[in-house]
Parts: C-alpha cells; sequence; structure tokens
C-alpha cells in the first residue's frame, strides 16, 4: 500500500485530537493492533501539542504542517512548525526536561515518542522552528485474519 | 471532558475521567480536583482509567501536579486499570509504583497501606 497526505492547521489545541484522528484514519487500512493505535495517537498527539504550545505559544496564526507517506506496513510522519524552535535538542529530549513546568508539563513528551517509534529524529533551529519525523512499521496481519476478513 | 468525582470514606476521591486526555482536556478536570484538593480534608485521590480512551503525556503532568499538592497533606495516588500504552509512560515516568489493576475498594486498601506505613 502506497499512500501520502499532508494537512495543516492553526496552533490550537483543539487541533490535537484533530491530528490523531486524521492520521489514525490514514493507517486504518494497514488493520493494526489496539496497541500499535494507541502508541501511534500518542507520538502524534505529544509532537502536534509541542508545536502548538512550544513552538507557536497557542498563537491561532501560526501554522502546524503534518505530512505522512505510507509505504508498505511502514509509515513516515513529519509535523513541522515555523515557531520558536529548540537551542539545545539533546538537552531538550532529556527525559524530566521541560521548559514549561509551571503548565504541569511532566517533560516526557520525546521520551515517549521516542519509546512508541522505531526512528525519530528532531531538526531545530532557535528562531525558525521545529520539525519532528518519525517512522513506524506495523506488524503483519495474522494468517487466519487475512483469510477470513 | 467527561469526568465522574466520587468522595468515598476515609477522605480518598475517585476521580474517573472518560473519553482523551490531552493538553486540551487537561485543564477542565484539573479546575475540578485542584477545587476539591484546596475545600477540603482530602487523603488521597485514585485515579481509574479504565474509561479513558486515551492518554498522552499531558495525564502524566496532572497527576504529578496533584500530587505535589496532595504532599502537604501527605496524601496518596492510586491509578487504576490503565491500558498498557498508558501504563509504559507511567513506568517510563517513574510512577509505576502506583499502577494498579482493579477495584475502587482495591484502591483504598493499597492506599491505607501505604499511610500507615504498611
Ligand atoms: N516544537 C517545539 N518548539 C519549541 N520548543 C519545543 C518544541 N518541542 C519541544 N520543545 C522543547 O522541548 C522541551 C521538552 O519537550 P517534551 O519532552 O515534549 O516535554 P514537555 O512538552 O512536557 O515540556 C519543551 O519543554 C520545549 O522547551
Ligand atoms: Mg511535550
Amino acid at each position: 500500500m502506497e499512500n501520502e497526505m499532508t494537512l495543516t492547521f492553526a496552533a490550537v489545541s483543539e487541533n490535537e485530537a484533530l491530528a490523531r484522528m486524521t492520521l489514525t484514519f490514514f493507517i486504518a487500512s494497514l488493520d493494526p493492533t489496539l496497541e500499535e493505535i494507541s502508541e501511534y495517537k500518542t507520538v502524534i498527539s505529544e509532537a502536534a501539542t509541542n508545536a502548538i504550545i512550544h513552538g507557536y505559544g497557542e498563537d491561532p496564526s501560526g501554522m502546524v504542517e503534518v505530512r505522512a507517506m505510507l509505504e508498505g506496513r511502514e509509515v513516515t510522519v513529519t509535523i513541522s512548525d515555523k515557531g520558536r524552535g529548540i537551542t539545545d535538542v539533546d538537552e531538550a529530549m532529556q527525559p524530566m526536561f521541560t521548559t514549561k513546568p509551571d503548565d504541569e508539563r511532566s517533560g516526557m513528551g520525546f521520551t515517549i515518542m521516542e519509546s512508541f517509534t522505531d526512528n525519530l529524529k528532531v531538526e531545530s533551529a532557535p528562531g525558525s522552528g521545529t520539525t519532528v519525523t518519525f517512522k513506524k512499521t506495523f506488524s503483519p496481519v495474522p494468517e487466519v485474519c487475512r483469510t477470513t476478513g | 471532558m467527561e469526568q465522574m468525582i466520587e468522595m468515598l470514606e476515609g477522605g480518598f476521591v475517585l476521580v474517573r475521567p472518560a473519553g482523551e486526555l490531552d493538553h486540551h482536556s487537561a485543564d477542565e478536570i484539573r479546575r475540578t480536583v485542584s477545587h476539591l484538593l484546596y475545600g477540603g480534608a482530602i487523603s488521597g485521590i485514585i485515579w481509574d482509567l479504565g474509561s479513558l480512551q486515551f492518554m498522552d503525556s499531558a495525564g502524566i503532568g496532572l497527576i504529578l501536579g496533584r500530587m505535589r499538592d496532595l504532599r502537604t497533606v501527605d496524601g496518596g495516588t492510586v491509578i487504576l486499570n490503565p491500558s498498557s500504552t498508558m501504563r509504559k509512560m507511567f513506568e517510563m515516568s517513574g510512577l509505576g509504583d502506583h499502577l494498579l489493576d482493579g477495584t475502587a475498594t482495591d484502591a483504598i486498601d493499597k492506599l491505607g497501606g501505604i499511610l500507615h506505613g504498611k
């Protein structure tokens, strides 16, 4: 299966659910397990929320772009913003590191993203924005399901 | 965000969020629970996540924030029935000791044990 999509939305928190739903629909044809779906959804939610709150400070004139590509059973997702950017990416990716402790951010976003993907890449430059790219391969559908489904 | 909050005996609060818990929906539940915490004698919070369809790290921040509030009253926290994805996130965040599969009564037993230093 090969497919491709792009979605652009304003940096408002309602759109966290929009990003999750759209990208879940995009991979639905792969018949993923419930656990695969919920991990994939979580990663999207983390990256989209970061773009909205850290990249743009919830300024609705900021636009978040999501691109997804499906090749066989592997999906590649890119979530990018042209917001504030990150000065030290290695530091930002440490567990519990957050620049917004007063907003009850846990600082676990990147740690969760790394754990639930096969490959996570973060590119960022202060003042020009952040791009998070991840890949996830969905397990093959068991033979029994394929013949009956 | 749909949520159900119940006061149990012994000053324990049972919070049962439903639907999807993300940064967008966390605020409302934070307000409700914080209100209760500031208002009365609370000895612990039981988060029953069995009806929650989705949670990201906003849920971790929400629970850690309330644990901080509870520290002043020495209150405990139990996280009931998380999905396996949620369980992994709590374990990564160092909250593994608070997880429990069971009923609110099991959670109260666990909290009683914690509070009495067992
Ligand atoms: N898109 C982004 N734009 C700017 N800064 C970001 C972005 N994503 C992450 N960051 C920075 O990296 C830190 C860690 O992110 P994360 O692990 O998701 O934790 P949290 O969101 O809880 O702070 C954030 O506090 C923020 O400083
Ligand atoms: Mg985050």
